[in-house]
């Protein structure tokens, strides 16, 4: 019974203490408003609401005839105009580059998309050259980022695709063989197609695929896709906070010299740590719960399926908690205590959450960015929770949050084995 | 066991290190008996008391508290007593209600007899009306009061009190000395400390000094005062260096001691009227003068100052 009553007291304590309040509370719910209203739009609109890129697409590319009229040119305007992009892009053809170029001048239009005549022609003729021209504001940097990314992806696969056709038609021309249009056409396209499936595989984006977040009401909606993971992020971040600072309060009270005056009541050792522990838990519990509940009603952010749901709560709950006292355990008093969480939580924080910003970056997925937050435990609950709202099952959870529990383990028995040896 | 004995304190030894804090502390505190342990700051008196709380294992030794090991029943011995704590250990962010019905529950009071008790001792402690008020809020005084109440609320036969009027103001001062003698009078035993010459003079049955983690003596205030030989104390303030001119008091008659200590030379004399004119002449002679003069009766730092040669201070 003293065990609950030394949480209690904790957990009180907690609620009324404005550093849990602001930190544990407020500023992760502000980070979430912040960037919902940075991307724009209401979650009731349901629409994407970031404002649109004008694009300006000037094609001077020409179909090469005897390669079954094949049109580099023509197929990224395509790409441009898919349905696909058409929240992300607004695309215009013009015929004439420079007034291409004059509207961009002009902020009439934020990027201008050049295709070069020749540009078809090139991929087939070995010495061929040609250079598609992205003109843009200089002072817009994600709009245009969003077109070069595009343009960049659908030129590498071009180029790939002229030096397979190249080496098909050397290949062959050495075997005797005859080499038409149709042949070198047809070695282009299943290079084209077996890089995409091989870029698929690796984790990178498809050329046209704009990513989204699993879930009824975020469907659609990339504004609260985006806020969803930053909450997400932000909640695993702060929790691995809440945990740290609630473990403070061990050090605190050895300080105020309530917890010595504990140790000189009638009360056990396990049931005065015990308490302090349950307290830790509790408090995470109450946080998370919050941040979850509040994003669920404010950006409609869908968690997932329940079962999954429930193994990245317990697991972010646990692991956070006993990180908190892990590192606490660790440190003589207070004034270090600030230091560590100040600057260590941070780094590591920040560190284990980053997949949240580098998740659509081309190249990031599969890379070193994606492995690098697995060395924190934060990382873990990161992908744990990634997993979830990306509408993974319980097998797809099953390792993050197996991993969470052993860290929890280790964590938790150092830490209780410190400050048991500490306070005895 | 001896049922008079509430505590029982036998060779205590505590050291930190290279730093022996306690070394080979004994004492008996009498039942329903005021014990002062009295000394300057880092005497050991903080942690002799926190051995006898079972705050601190001792390195040798043992203390039996209601004939209960410090050692081997440190739950019972905890049960028996009520501690108050130097420092005010409170917690600021709960009201003053708050913090004692957490506190009483520690000691195991529940539900109506810990509300009971609650309001009996705000009522005690004075601070009925401010019961829910945030203790951080609180003056010193209150703290004080409150601090002190928490170990009223479970009963304990015996409280154990280290330093409970530090850095207060004289009329809480006085407040904390008069319940100290209320609980006693009704029939609680006190084990006190105190670096105040006046409040281990107040207050005790029975005194003992410390020094340096030793007990370097015990007794009723008369008995320590005997130590002396109930030789008055003169103070003194001399216009020039002191040690050429306590050469010639030493040899003046009817000087028992002669000490200095930052400037203040400290002469004990069994009749300070006879030798107070012979301590003016010997400084004229000597080329002195004497700028003040403080005459005191025996009391327990004359007893102190006899014992260690050094004036009892914080």
């Amino acid at each position: 019974m003293k065990v609950f009553d030394i949480a209690l007291k904790d957990l009180l304590r907690s609620l009324r203490n404005a550093f849990f309040l602001g930190f544990g509370l407020g500023v992760p719910l502000l980070m979430g408003v912040i960037f919902y209203f940075a991307f724009g739009g209401l979650a009731s609109e349901g629409g994407f609401d970031i404002p649109r890129v004008d694009v300006l697409v000037v094609n001077l590319d020409e179909p090469v005839v005897e390669y079954g009229g094949f049109s580099a040119g023509e197929m990224l305007v395509g790409i441009l105009q898919s349905e696909q992009l058409a929240e992300l892009l607004a695309v215009t053809e013009s015929d004439s580059a420079d007034a291409a170029r004059a509207a961009v001048d002009n902020q009439e239009a934020d990027v201008a998309v050049i295709i070069p005549a020749g540009l078809s022609a090139a991929v087939f003729d070995p010495q061929g050259q040609a250079e598609v021209e992205v003109y843009h504001d200089p002072t817009l940097t994600i709009g245009p980022g969003i077109v070069k990314s595009i343009v960049t992806q659908f030129i590498d696969t071009l180029a790939g695709s002229k030096i397979a056709a190249g080496v098909a038609y050397d290949q062959l021309t050495e075997q005797g063989a005859t080499v038409d249009g149709t042949i070198l056409q047809n070695v282009a396209m299943q290079y084209g197609e077996w890089s995409a499936s091989l870029a698929e595989s690796q984790g990178a984006s498809v050329l046209l695929a704009v990513q989204s977040p699993a879930g009824g009401e975020e469907k659609g909606n990339l504004a609260l896709a985006i806020v969803g993971g930053v909450m997400t992020g932000m909640m695993v971040f702060y929790a691995f906070y809440t945990g740290a600072a609630s473990a403070l309060s061990i050090l605190q009270e050895e300080e105020d010299g309530t917890l010595p005056r504990l140790f000189t009541t009638p009360t056990p050792m396990s049931a005065i740590l015990g308490g302090k522990l349950i307290a830790v838990f509790a408090l995470v519990i109450v946080q998370v719960l919050v941040l979850m509940a509040f994003s669920s009603l404010i950006f409609k952010t869908a968690w997932g399926a329940a079962a999954p749901l429930s193994m990245a709560i317990v697991g972010l709950v646990v692991l956070a908690a006993s990180f908190g006292i892990f590192v606490m355990s660790w440190l003589k008093d207070t004034r270090q205590a600030g230091v560590v969480i100040g600057g260590v939580m941070t780094v590591l924080g920040m560190v284990g959450i980053s997949s949240v910003f580098t998740a659509n970056v081309p190249g990031a997925a599969g890379g070193f960015a994606a492995i690098l937050p697995l060395f924190t435990p934060q990382g873990w609950a990161m992908r744990a929770w990634q997993l979830v709202r990306d509408g993974g099952t319980v097998s797809d959870v099953l390792l993050p949050f197996a991993v969470m529990i052993a860290l929890t383990v280790v964590f938790f028995s150092i830490g209780v084995l410190r400050f048991r040896k500490r306070l005895a | 066991m001896d049922d008079c004995k509430a505590i029982q304190v036998q060779d205590l030894h505590k050291n930190f290190g290279d730093v022996y804090a306690v070394q080979g502390v004994s004492f008996d505190v009498q039942t329903g008996e005021i014990f002062s342990l009295l000394g300057p700051n880092g005497a050991g008196k903080t942690t002799t008391i926190s051995m006898i709380s079972c705050l601190l294992q001792p390195a040798q030794g043992d203390a039996l508290v209601f004939g209960h090991s410090i050692i081997r029943e440190p739950m019972a011995v905890k049960a028996a007593i009520g501690v108050v704590p130097q420092e005010i250990a409170l917690y600021e962010d709960l009201s003053a209600r708050e913090n004692l019905s957490f506190w009483g529950k520690m000691y195991g009071l529940r539900g109506k007899p810990l509300k009971q008790r609650v309001d009996e001792v705000l009522e005690i402690i004075g601070l009925a009306d401010r019961q829910k008020g945030r203790v951080g809020k609180f003056s010193g005084g209150m703290k004080r009061r409150l601090n002190i109440g928490i170990a009223l609320l479970h009963k304990p036969r015996l409280f154990i009190m280290d330093e409970p009027t530090v850095g207060i103001d004289p009329q809480s001062r006085r407040s904390i000395l008069d319940s100290v003698k209320e609980l006693n009078r009704q029939g609680a035993t006190v084990l006190y400390t105190t670096h105040y010459m006046e409040e281990a003079q107040e207050l005790s049955d029975h005194i003992a000094i410390m020094d340096h983690g030793k007990l370097i003596a015990q007794g009723t205030h008369e008995e320590l005062v005997k130590i002396v030989g109930e030789l008055d104390r003169i103070d003194l303030l001399l216009n020039v260096e002191a040690a050429p001119v306590i050469e010639r008091w030493k040899a003046v008659e009817g000087v028992q001691r002669v000490s200095a200590e930052n400037g203040k030379v400290t002469v004990l004399a069994g009749d300070s009227n006879l030798v107070l004119p012979r301590l003016f002449e010997a400084a004229t002679q000597a080329g002195a003068r004497i700028t003040s003069v403080d005459i005191r009766e025996p009391n327990l730092e004359a007893v102190f100052l006899h014992l260690t040669g050094r004036a009892l201070r914080d």
